[in-house]
């Protein structure tokens, strides 16, 4: 079609051209970049407050209450006119019309109705910079430089907030333990309402909770088990959103050996009972070793009564390791149990996942096998990347804290791989990436909730993610899974590690402080560095060393030479790296999501807020669309090989998503489970699938759903 | 005692042996795709449902009583109506399925009803579906047709034309409303009825061409004329319908092209050539790229999708386990 053609075309429209085949069966980028283009025109520019100057813009939002005065006064005048001038100077375009559209949508500032747009997307960038440097003008500019290159991506509550007078927390995402006590549930439920009603999203631990059917106060038959709690939880997230920005969204954890395991899966099934059905939570099992054990000799696996548990052993379920003590709980009378077959958990499991995507999986014994802090990690997140340790508060019947223990809440971040190659400075950009995470821990301090207020001045723990491997590898001719892919993925997150626990390191010694625990963590003790100190993590293959010629890449000897520096200064974070699933931040960067493949060349994206919008995969060309063979093409193998490559680098966990087409079965998902564990995968997040349509009745010309 | 004389031997169902393949895929498809209004968050589109206008409201409430209408039509009805006609016992069990699943989207309306409107605006509509002239025209037409004693092969033209026709003159609303970020969860549960349409239409329409494929020239041509001025009359309803609802927002030219392009698919399914020439088939991308139900990458925290499907239970073996 030709150009003027298209120009009287409604965006939607222009957009949806994409997802449908041309007369020659080439896909119409073209179109997209018009939707882009006739978005601004017809839309954005259209409802965009005029200012005839900076000054008179920035006069006008303060005094409107719609910037925080506090950021701003930090600055000169003369600065703040030369970081806008710069920031304006990159002439940045949206490349997608998803990536435009979603910015404007849900995260530029509007006016208070809501219909005319007060912000482009240079000023989110300039106020998130100015609000994370926090008057230091050197790093304001270097992070508005990362940030506006493309390089780093502040998660959405940061970039979404940062700046805004009225908003949200900058943090994403809380974790909170509930302990086998009203109580600790109550409690838990108002931290659930006060942390969602702020933005983040929430995982609440089940594995202490008595069972269905366990005594109260010792009379048999009393306690109702986790079902009644987790249907409370459901409903407080979709009571409470953030200012209707983002909807309140919660997630549970439960032990695999927790006897309401089954009843606890049964929750997401298509012909659940409405009483019992969970439609909007999600849902995560802690799986440990043992249960892997028993699956393999085909045996039994015992479930525990965790109000027996805490009673013989003095601690909560959730401080058990349950591979460790499963035969001797086994043989304790005092231990009231159940029992399923192992292999048939597995097997529900991965219905369970047909049916729904869920529920999460996380592997107890390698996640704290490779946790180098003291403690337990016992549950993740809503996005399964999130792994820290944590500590059970007690409370006093007027829910005042008896003793306060410590949750976890983690600030995000991303860097564009692309672009990060691109820029050829790790050092510099992992560094910028990781002072600006730093900064949103020290500048939050959650009231509301102070175990978690405590976790973070005691942890000061973030979580940098990385995004658009798949683009990358598919602009430099690389395919996803292959083993120059997967060898790429080994020294890029090698390196990565290197310079945020450099630069963690470097805050430690003008913070004069470590995280607490430090001294009895493996970074203290130097035990962490051995693999690096041993071996060598640098390219091997002659396209890999292509790919990081003139990057400076850390040897053997600058890894002992950190080692001594981080024993003897100490480590500012405790934990540093965790690699989210990246959703709308990726569209706005222009990027594929996290390091996983993607699911279509051209995705179908649908959320409540835009709809149903068709994004191309980032680079994507029509004449480089080999390498762009999506997820459920490439298979589970090539992306648990990517993953666990990346894995042994982060300390944290990584979303990773399986994708299976809608003809496999629960075994194929159950081999992929066995496959992830042996690789030492430590989480898996979703499960996701792809139904063709039915030869004869498919939609013509569609390129999603034709292959 | 016994009625001795009644010698008809009644046949268990034999799914290893079939006739035609094509009833046991179909069969497979549709139970995997068995869904219920219950797992989509409907009321997570309250808030959606409340900027629209009055008017935008009233017309979202009357297609949606149309489609019930229809979708009942096809459960107690029509796809009842086809299983005397079967040529197999695993087309009956099929036929079983859609008057089933026909229930099942007559049930979801009801759900989208209760969880967005009150009692008083749902009733209002009924009273408008059973009064409006043009959609009881569309009814008696296509009942007409299912009447007993009516050739086997036009009732198959009719309930595929009803399957892969008159439902989307009213599927056009909530796709048009998911294009512009609104009742994207309503969508979801559109397009799940939308999944299993295309499947019944493709089915009916494949039970036809091979039960057409054995009639003597003459009657195919008399098949084919009759198929093409039941359809010039579905049109001519299906118009006016389109103009009394669509007019005020403006969208009856776009939904006459989307009309166009079903009545060539449903004309298809049937195996014969489409009516509409291609220019004014082309319906607006936008509608027609939301129709694909599969592969859409959804946000899990504000809707549940349209792609998960029953899952085939498989248990594992010992070599699976070998670590």
């Amino acid at each position: 079609m030709l150009d003027n053609e298209l120009s009287t075309m409604d965006y939607h429209a222009l957009n949806a051209m994409l997802n449908l085949y041309d007369g020659e069966g080439n896909i119409r980028f073209d179109a997209d970049r018009m939707a882009a283009k006739q978005y601004f025109l017809q839309h954005v520019n259209q409802n965009t407050v005029f200012f005839h100057s900076l000054d008179e813009k920035l006069g006008y939002l303060v005094e409107e209450g719609y910037y925080e005065e506090a950021v701003l006064d930090q600055y000169s005048k003369n600065f703040m006119r030369a970081i806008w001038e710069a920031a304006y100077a990159k002439k940045f375009r949206f490349p997608t019309f998803l990536g435009a559209f979603k910015y404007y949508t849900s995260y530029t500032l509007k006016t208070r109705d809501g219909q005319r747009f007060l912000e482009r997307y240079e000023d989110r960038v300039v106020m998130t910079s100015l609000a994370l440097a926090r008057g230091d003008e050197d790093q304001a500019m270097a992070f508005m430089e990362e940030i506006l290159e493309g390089r780093f991506q502040p998660a959405t509550p940061t970039f979404l907030n940062a700046g805004k007078a009225s908003r949200g927390e900058l943090i994403s995402c809380f974790l909170l333990r509930l302990e086998d006590n009203m109580e600790s549930i109550g409690r838990g439920i108002n931290s659930a309402l006060q942390l969602s009603k702020r933005g983040g999203g929430v995982a609440l631990l089940l594995t202490n909770i008595r069972e269905h059917g366990a005594p109260i106060k010792g009379i048999e038959n009393q306690s109702s088990g986790v079902i009644p709690v987790m249907k409370l939880l459901e409903d407080s997230f979709s009571y409470a959103n953030q200012l209707g920005a983002r909807q309140g969204a919660g997630a549970v954890y439960l032990n695999a050996h927790h006897p309401d395991i089954m009843r606890f899966l049964d929750t997401k099934r298509e012909n659940a009972d409405e009483k019992i059905r969970i439609k909007t939570l999600s849902l995560g099992v802690v799986i440990p070793d043992i249960t892997f054990e028993l699956a393999k000799k085909n045996a039994d696996m015992y479930l525990f009564s965790p109000h027996d548990v805490e009673k013989v052993y003095g601690v909560p379920f959730s401080e058990i390791s349950v591979t460790e003590k499963y035969h001797e709980m086994v043989e304790d009378k005092r231990i009231r149990k159940s029992k399923v077959n192992a292999r048939e958990f597995f097997q529900t499991i991965a219905e369970i996942q047909f049916e729904s995507g869920y529920p999460y999986v996380m592997f107890e014994d390698t996640v704290n096998r490779m946790n180098p802090i003291e403690g337990r990690i016992n549950m993740s997140n809503l996005c399964s990347e999130i792994l820290q340790v944590n500590e059970a508060s007690e409370f006093n019947e007027d829910l005042g804290y008896a003793k306060m223990g410590s949750d976890i809440s983690c600030n995000l971040g991303s860097l564009n791989i692309a672009k990060t190659m691109d820029g050829k400075d790790f050092g510099r950009s992992v560094g910028a990436a990781i002072r600006a995470l730093t900064a949103v821990s020290e500048m939050s301090a959650i009231d509301s909730v102070p175990s978690v207020r405590k976790g973070n001045d005691d942890s000061h723990a973030i979580g940098l993610g990385q995004m658009n491997l798949h683009g990358y590898l598919a602009r430099e001719r690389i395919h996803y899974g292959s083993a120059d892919g997967i060898e790429f993925t080994s020294v890029y997150f090698a390196t990565v590690a290197y310079h945020a626990i450099r630069t963690s390191c470097d805050l430690a010694q003008e913070r004069k402080a470590s995280f607490k625990g430090f001294e009895t963590s493996d970074y203290g003790s130097g035990v962490f560095f051995d693999r690096y100190t041993e071996q060598d993590w640098l390219p091997q293959s002659d396209v890999v060393k292509a790919l990081f010629e003139g990057i400076d890449l850390p040897t053997r000897d600058d890894w002992a030479a950190l080692k001594a520096d981080v024993m003897k200064h100490g480590l500012f974070n405790r934990n540093l790296q965790a690699v989210p699933p990246t959703g709308s931040i990726s569209y706005i960067n222009n990027s594929t999501s996290s390091i996983h493949p993607i699911v279509s060349k051209v995705e179908i994206r649908k959320e409540g807020k835009i709809g149903r919008v068709y994004y191309p995969a980032a680079f994507m060309d029509n004449d480089n669309l080999e390498y762009y063979r999506d997820a459920y093409e490439i298979g589970p193998e090539a992306l648990i090989d990517t993953y666990a490559a990346a894995t042994e680098h982060v300390d944290q966990g990584l979303s990773l998503t399986l994708f299976f087409p809608a003809e496999a079965t629960t075994r194929d998902i159950n081999r992929a489970q066995i496959y992830a564990w042996k690789k030492g995968i430590k989480t898996i997040y979703y499960v996701r699938l792809r139904q063709e349509a039915l030869e004869g009745t498919e939609v013509q010309g569609c390129v999603s759903c034709t292959l | 005692m016994k009625d001795m004389h009644t010698t008809k031997i009644t046949r268990a169902i034999n799914w290893n042996r079939m006739d035609d393949e094509k009833d046991l895929e179909v069969w497979n498809r549709l139970t995997v795709n068995f869904w219920l209004p219950e797992k989509v968050p409907l009321s997570n589109d309250i808030p959606s449902w409340g900027t629209l206008t009055d008017h935008e409201k009233q017309l979202t409430i009357r297609v949606f009583t149309g489609l019930t209408l229809l979708d009942t039509i096809q459960n107690t009805v029509g796809a009842p109506s086809l299983m005397p006609d079967a040529v197999t016992p695993h087309e009956e069990a099929v036929l079983t399925n859609i008057a089933f699943m026909e229930a099942v989207h007559a049930r979801s309306y009801s759900s989208i009803f209760s969880t967005l409107c009150s009692t008083k605006e749902i009733d209002e509509a009924f009273r408008w579906s059973e009064e409006n002239p043009h959609l009881q025209a569309k009814a008696r037409t296509i009942l007409d047709t299912y009447a007993p004693g009516n050739d086997p092969l036009k009732r198959k033209i009719a309930s595929v034309f009803l399957e892969s026709f008159l439902f989307y003159s009213g599927f056009y609303l909530p796709m048009y409303w998911s294009s512009r970020a609104k009742l994207t969860n309503t969508a979801d549960l559109i397009r799940l009825i939308i999944r299993d349409e295309a499947v019944h239409g493709y089915y009916v329409g494949y039970k036809f061409q091979r039960g057409y494929e054995k009639r003597t020239e003459a009657e195919q041509q008399e098949l084919k004329d009759y198929a093409f001025a039941l359809m010039f009359e579905l049109y001519g309803i299906e118009n006016e319908y389109t103009e009394e609802l669509y007019d005020e927002l403006g969208l009856t030219e776009d939904v006459k092209v989307f009309l166009h392009y079903n009545a060539n698919k449903a004309l298809q399914n049937l195996g014969f050539e489409a009516l509409f020439p291609p220019e004014v088939s082309e319906v607006n991308p936008a509608i027609l790229a939301a129709l694909s139900p599969d592969s859409e990458n959804h946000d899990f925290f504000s809707g549940s999708g349209s792609s998960y499907v029953i899952g085939k239970a498989v248990a594992t073996e010992d070599d699976d386990w070998d670590f």
